[in-house]
């Protein structure tokens, strides 16, 4: 990874985390439904990044976001997982053409169905963990299952959005 | 043993992320009980620091509101002083309390710099801590009821356990009959909470006040928790919605409870449980 690239991807990381904090943390819809952009932060890492520099980068972002969300430990527990499971899940939906050396992961080089895949089943999986570990019971079940799917449809819409903002 | 080592060395990732995993599962175990502190929150002093300047950002735009709650807060206080000066006048023996009573509870003003209202249990940072004399167990409340209690403090911030936390259970009262019960919030609506315990043969009418018991142990008696919403029979209690009286999307400001006999008071109860100390 160049110096480039890294300062690119950490100033990225920062942003994503920074405009959660201030901005995102305050914006819930209809009091069900949440907008965890950081995750995004984490889902446009380059393909070169290690999978144990990637764990701990998604580990300390979700203890980051976990300190002004007072849930100690449950963003990062979901963002760890997502971590860990992100390069099985690339291996999965590999593209016919295979990736290329220097893959960027966003709409504009890999295409709008493969970044859905991609985008929808790791934020999924992250939505799951983080919102049944805050429920620590079964007992508002419904209801979960009410906010996890309308905080994925905020979430992902938001990513898509900073994706086309994000265009060179 | 070099097997051992090249084991590790290519099962890093795993190894990792399993380390780290559990260790959030345990944070997640460990920190978030009703009863535990938690490990980094926002009284820790750099995210204190951020949400306070976040706060001071967003509030220029809550003044108006602000400004209009506390004006009627005023008008509120000093109505009830009007009343109580021609009670007094009217007094012809003119008793003086003892101070210990009189002076017992007193408030500190405190600004919300941090809540949460959509989360399964929310929490609200407060911008004063232990230099101001904030013990955790104070009762919050502010002008138009009560908020929550005291969870931890650092020196100059205090986080605060909401109503709106799954397991923050308020001992209440009806007004009008003075039947006890416990409040305690479903989880979704940030403006109603549920009052349980309420036998099936009490009359309820929809508006009547609930209000802190008398037999609380955190916050004083007779502060307003809300009116009641709506009232279903159930199996052996009523099922009763309370309108929360205190909005808690537009804290502002927010005042502590301290009781002045609360030391004699636990150390008296403990010294009951505990007998043989």
């Amino acid at each position: 990874m160049t110096t480039n690239t890294l300062i690119s991807n950490l100033t990225r990381l920062i942003f994503y985390i920074g405009i959660q904090i201030v901005f995102f943390r305050s914006l819930v819809l209809f009091n069900v439904s949440f907008c965890f952009i950081y995750v995004g932060a984490i889902l446009a890492l380059p393909k070169e990044t290690s999978h144990t520099y990637l764990i701990l980068i998604s580990f300390v972002t979700g203890l980051m976001v976990d300190a002004f969300y007072n849930t100690m430990g449950m963003h990062a527990a979901a963002m760890t997982l997502i971590g860990y499971l992100r390069p099985y899940l690339l291996l999965l939906i590999t593209p016919q053409r295979g990736y290329e050396e220097k893959s960027e992961f966003s709409i504009n080089s890999m295409g709008f169905i493969w970044y859905i895949t991609y985008a929808g089943i790791l934020v999924m999986i992250h939505h799951f963990c983080l919102f049944f570990l805050e429920l620590g019971s079964f007992s508002l079940f419904f209801t979960t299952l009410l906010k996890i799917f309308s905080s994925f449809l905020f979430t992902i819409f938001m990513i898509i959005i900073f994706q086309y903002f994000s265009k060179k | 043993m070099n097997e051992l080592f090249l084991f590790i060395s290519r099962s890093r990732a795993f190894l990792i992320f399993a380390f780290l995993e559990i260790f959030a599962l345990y944070c997640v175990y460990r920190f978030n009980n009703y009863g535990n502190a938690i490990l980094f929150n926002t009284t820790t002093s750099l995210v204190a620091k951020a949400v306070k300047t976040q706060n001071a950002a967003i509030r220029y735009t809550k003044l108006n509101d602000i400004n209009e709650s506390l004006a009627q807060e005023n008008l509120r206080l000093n109505a009830q002083l009007l009343q109580i000066q021609n009670k007094i006048a009217l007094d012809s023996n003119n008793l003086k309390l003892d101070s210990a009573i009189t002076s017992r509870l007193t408030l500190q003003y405190a600004e919300a710099i941090n809540f949460t209202t959509n989360q399964r249990n929310n929490y609200i940072t407060i911008d004063k801590g232990t230099n101001h004399g904030i013990k955790p167990n104070m009762a919050v409340i502010s002008a138009s009821g009560a908020v929550g209690k005291v969870k931890m403090c650092s020196a100059n911030m205090s986080l605060v356990t909401s109503i709106l936390h799954s397991e923050n259970l308020v001992s209440s009262k009806l007004k009008k009959s003075g039947t006890l019960g416990s409040v305690k919030w479903e989880g979704l609506n940030p403006k109603t909470v549920e009052l349980l315990y309420i036998d099936i043969y009490e009359v309820i009418q929809k508006g009547d006040t609930v209000l802190t018991s008398d037999i609380n142990s955190v916050y004083p008696r007779n502060i307003m928790v809300g009116r009641v919403k709506s009232v279903k029979k159930g199996q052996q209690f009523l099922n009763i919605t309370v309108d929360l009286s205190t909005d808690f999307k537009n804290l502002a400001y927010v005042y502590v409870v301290k009781d002045a006999l609360i030391d004699e008071k636990n150390g008296l109860e403990s010294s009951i449980n505990n007998p043989k100390k």
